[in-house]
């Protein structure tokens, strides 16, 4: 693959988006990366937003995307695209690329997002930038990309001078699904031909089921429950949560005391310290003896019904509100969320 | 004088600070609470290879050493004093057969010592005998092929859990009166006696052996008659003296990391109590501490490993270096406030482990006599 | 089979907190920090380790680093592995995911053929992610990322169980190929005292740009696509957002940040 020459960049115009879905389901950061793909397209004067998909029987998901913000639809579509593969996906968008010549493309930071997007940006020599939290246009027209390093400690501005498209991978939530529109725009089929090199993987099962974590150390997910749990049968809801988000319930010292807990998860200056990517706190105060254990979580909810309540000056999200409300609604949109893919 | 360790001693130090906190860390409150013996560490620990440190290579040990040794203690110590403890006497219980024992007896025991398919200790003490180990009233008579053995020791590290044991015992009288014997626990006569239970080292099992006419082939004498108390004594006021200085570094390490990490976090006045001066000079006496312990540790392992004369230098080593860990209990307990007297915090188990490296392998004042015994020569 | 490892030693940790942004360069400055083998680097090698146990080979150990990483290649020889490689030159320095990939690609073609690349799923700093699948791409073998069971199929393929967000999914991929690994994939064995005595006796090669046959403008600073422009340090203070009102309300806005947490 020939480098893209400095001064060629500016044949380069317009943002394509790639839209993960699985099984005829849109995933939702896909909406959320047209949002993205709009609100720069705006301040390119309002450049093209186009909208790859890849799969089998896909044809049906164009008006959707169309709604959301994509100018334009490409859809390569073939029984044998019907599972995520690396070689033929990237094969048959980095044709796309080639011919479109997009300035900025987008991808989601989702497991297989990222695996695509690094074989693309490799495969294209073009700049790639990982797991995004802001893009924005600065004075000279390119898209400034920051990004996370040494676990968040370190912001970075990312900028790909020389070589196009801009790629980069979103995290989903940073951005939200925009309001719905007239979804006016065009739809191409993209010829797709299946090559002997795209064989050399075939996808032979594909589970929901995450596995529950087995310690609270290693969760990604972590519900603590505290003193303001009141009683063993309301402690089930802590539980309920945890396991909708497959995640490891963790509490307190006075849930230990009750024994609702065991000290395998207590987390706490004399207990464990956890690093999840979220904490959520159910009925916690938020004393100092135990958030020293939290603060390195990624995302901390803190759910009390005290608004003066300590563990508020720890979070990232604070709900004021009776946890036995609160917690039976959430449990009830997570398992939605799962059933629809 | 260069005071860098080498690569290869970083190396081992990582390693074992991995095995120490991946392995051993979560076995210590089961250890605490039960006092029972961790055999799946001990079996865990033999796979590492570290029961043979002190053997050499041709005898199925690493051979790394004594200063390699001593990291190893103080690596494991900072985790848990216990299960340095009962590593520092697996290697006592290879030393004495390493550097007193015959081809033979080298070749027999050495080799499964190294593997962990047989455990050693060492047994001097008795209710009659510690810092005058010329007070044991154990005997051992030959009788035609054996020696038959008579008596009890007491206060034995891992006296229940060896397989193979440096027994002193009398054999005529005088200074020259004492033998040394390798005793299997398998042997006619041999028994378990009493089970210490003591207010530290938990899950480090200390026990009373008793001889009841225990028969001990004659191969299994170590040295010549008359040895006894050059083995046991080279062994205790070597290998041993620098077991309880690693031990004591173990401790001083846990001690200021415990006391640096609860400083930090709590808050008196606004601001967190490491900012308070008192607590910082408890802090720099604690860091004081554990260099100088070092440095003398150190000095004194690699003196052994050069095979120069050691002992003095692993007296002040042991005395300086098991007195400072006492010290250092004390100031993190007292750092922690009321917290440090509640057992979920660990400083109180480092202050209740630490009391007894001064009484053993030779109390605080048996090093001092030693000390002086040296400057009162050397500095005429 | 032949298994090459690809780590990354990075600044400890656990130090993390002395890591200084220098105001007028906008440099990081990391002096004094020791760089680790991250526990993502130890799972690849065990993969490996245990993968040579079942089938024989060897494993070699790579890293595209400055000299000071030669002990973190030393720990993966005491690990077990049986040589290592250390790719390095000033050349490298700045080198982003593209530039990384690359170099590594052409030490791992000079080191020789190879069935099985394995790399942890991200790096303790940059964590992009992305350097395995890149490598891959370099390499032009196929890739299976965030594996968590793989088994070779007589010699020529592999079945791994590869996770994504919402479960996993279990793939054929021919060989030679390259995988990633999580933390779940395995439990790294510890290093023995014999482990630390023969990884002084194992080879242990250092590589210049020169000797890969890289031209300094391809890599580093200069030849990668990304630039870092501005670098910051965030207030590490919790921006507490506060929702009051009815709960029914609050649902969405509970729901979009567990999505931002974990997708």
């Amino acid at each position: 693959m020939p480098p893209i020459k400095l001064d060629e960049t500016s044949e380069w115009k317009g943002i394509l988006v790639f839209v993960e879905q699985e099984e005829g389901c849109i995933a939702e950061v896909s909406f959320e990366l047209l949002t993205a793909a709009r609100e720069l397209s705006h301040k390119r004067g309002s450049v093209q937003v186009g909208a790859v998909v890849v799969g089998h029987e896909i044809k049906g998901l164009a008006q959707d995307l169309l709604a959301y913000g994509a100018d334009r639809v490409f859809l390569a579509d073939h029984p044998s695209l019907q599972k995520y593969l690396a070689l033929p996906y990237t094969r048959l968008i980095c044709d796309l690329v080639l011919r479109e010549k997009p300035e900025i493309f987008l991808l989601p930071a989702t497991s297989l997002g990222a695996d695509l997007a690094a074989r693309l940006a490799a495969r294209l020599k073009t700049g790639l930038s990982a797991h995004c939290t802001q893009l924005d246009i600065n004075g000279r027209g390119e898209l400034t990309q920051v990004v996370p390093a040494f676990g968040g400690k370190v912001m970075a501005t990312i900028l790909c001078p020389a070589h196009r498209p801009q790629m980069a991978t979103i995290r989903p939530g940073v951005f939200r699904r925009g309001e719905r529109g007239e979804g006016q725009g065009t739809v191409e089929g993209l010829p797709v031909e299946i090559e002997p090199g795209d064989l050399k993987q075939r996808v032979l099962e594909v589970h929901w089921e995450k596995k529950p974590a087995q310690t609270i150390e290693e969760a990604d997910v972590v519900v603590a429950g505290g003193a303001g749990v009141g009683n063993p049968e309301d402690w089930k809801w802590v539980q309920e949560l945890a396991n909708a988000l497959h995640g490891a319930v963790g509490g307190t010292r006075p849930p230990l005391d009750e024994g609702w807990i065991s000290e395998e998860q207590m987390i706490g200056q004399s207990g464990k310290t956890v690093r999840p990517k979220l904490y959520i706190g159910v009925g916690i105060s938020g004393v100092i003896q135990h958030v020293v254990g939290i603060q390195d979580a990624k995302v901390i909810i803190a759910i009390n019904n005290d608004p003066n309540a300590a563990i508020f000056q720890s979070a990232d999200l604070g709900a004021v509100a009776d946890f036995r409300k609160i917690v039976p609604l959430l449990i009830e949109e997570l398992g939605k969320k799962s059933n629809a893919g | 004088m260069d005071f860098q360790l080498s690569p290869q001693l970083e190396l081992l130090r990582k390693s074992v600070r991995e095995f120490a906190e991946g392995a051993i860390t979560p076995k210590v409150q089961h250890m605490e609470e039960t006092d029972e013996v961790p055999w799946d560490l001990y079996k865990e620990m033999a796979k590492q290879m570290y029961l043979g440190i002190l053997i050499p290579k041709e005898f199925g040990g690493t051979g790394l050493g004594n200063l390699a040794r001593m990291i190893m203690l103080e690596e494991i110590g900072r985790v848990s004093a216990a299960m340095a403890m009962a590593t520092q006497i697996f290697h006592m219980g290879t030393a004495s057969i390493a550097d007193f024992g015959n081809d033979a007896q080298k070749k027999k025991y050495l080799p499964l010592l190294a593997r962990g398919e047989r455990l050693g200790t060492i047994a001097v003490t008795e209710a009659t005998g510690g810092s005058d180990p010329t007070g044991i009233q154990t005997t051992a008579k030959l009788q035609g092929d054996s020696y038959v053995l008579n008596g009890r020791k007491c206060f034995i590290t891992h006296g229940h859990v060896a397989d193979t044991i440096t027994i002193m015992a009398k054999t005529g009288e005088g200074p020259k009166g004492f033998s040394a014997f390798i005793v299997e626990k398998s042997f006619p006569g041999f028994k378990l006696g009493r089970k210490e239970r003591k207010f530290g080292l938990h899950g480090c099992n200390t026990g009373e052996i008793v001889m009841e006419n225990c028969v001990v082939p004659k191969e299994n004498l170590l040295g010549n008659e008359g040895d006894g108390l050059k083995v046991s004594m080279a062994t205790i006021s070597e290998v041993g003296r620098a077991g309880m200085a690693g031990c004591g570094l173990g401790v001083i390490n846990a001690c200021l990391e415990a006391s640096v990490k609860f400083a930090n976090q709590r808050m008196l006045g606004g601001k967190s109590i490491s900012q308070h001066q008192a607590i910082q000079w408890q802090i720099s006496d604690m860091y004081m501490d554990l260099e100088a312990s070092r440095l003398l540790a150190y000095r004194a392992s690699w003196m052994r490993d050069q095979k120069m004369r050691c002992d003095t230098d692993m007296a002040m080593a042991k005395y300086y270096a098991t007195e400072a860990a006492v010290r250092c209990a004390k100031k993190a307990v007292d750092v922690h406030g009321g917290y440090g007297y509640m057992m979920e915090y660990a400083v109180q188990r480092y202050y209740r482990d630490s009391e007894i490296l001064i009484a053993s392998a030779g109390t605080s004042e048996i090093q001092r006599i030693v000390m002086a015994r040296k400057a009162l020569t050397s500095f005429k | 089979m032949n298994i090459m490892v690809c780590v990354k030693p990075a600044p400890d940790p656990k130090r993390w907190d002395s890591i200084q942004l220098d105001p007028v360069t906008k440099a990081l400055r990391r002096e004094g920090i020791p760089s680790v083998l991250g526990p993502l680097d130890k799972r690849a090698l065990e993969e490996g380790l245990r993968l040579k146990e079942k089938h024989g080979g060897k494993v070699a150990a790579m890293a595209m680093a400055p000299p000071s990483a030669r002990d973190n290649l030393v720990e993966a020889l005491a690990m077990g592995a049986d040589e290592a490689y250390l790719l390095s030159d000033r050349a490298f320095a700045g080198s982003d995911t593209w530039a990384t990939s690359l170099v590594l690609s052409r030490g791992i073609q000079k080191a020789g053929k190879f069935d099985l690349v394995i790399c942890g799923e991200w790096s303790l700093d940059g964590s992009t992610g992305h350097v395995g699948a890149q490598l891959a791409e370099f390499l032009e073998i196929p890739n299976v990322g965030r594996v968590v069971a793989v088994e070779i199929v007589e010699g020529e393929s592999l079945r791994a169980r590869s996770m994504v967000e919402l479960g996993d999914r279990i793939l054929d991929t021919s060989l030679p190929a390259l995988i990633t690994v999580t933390r779940e994939t395995n439990t790294p064995r510890f290093t023995s005292l014999l482990g630390v005595i023969e990884a002084e006796t194992k080879p242990c090669v250092s590589w210049s740009a020169a000797d890969l046959g890289i031209r300094p403008e391809e890599v580093g600073f200069r030849g990668s696509p990304t630039q870092t422009g501005d670098i910051f340090m965030p207030e590490m203070k919790r921006k507490a957002e506060m929702l009051r009102g009815e709960p029914e309300g609050m649902i969405t806005e509970i729901l979009h940040k567990i999505r931002q947490a974990i997708g």
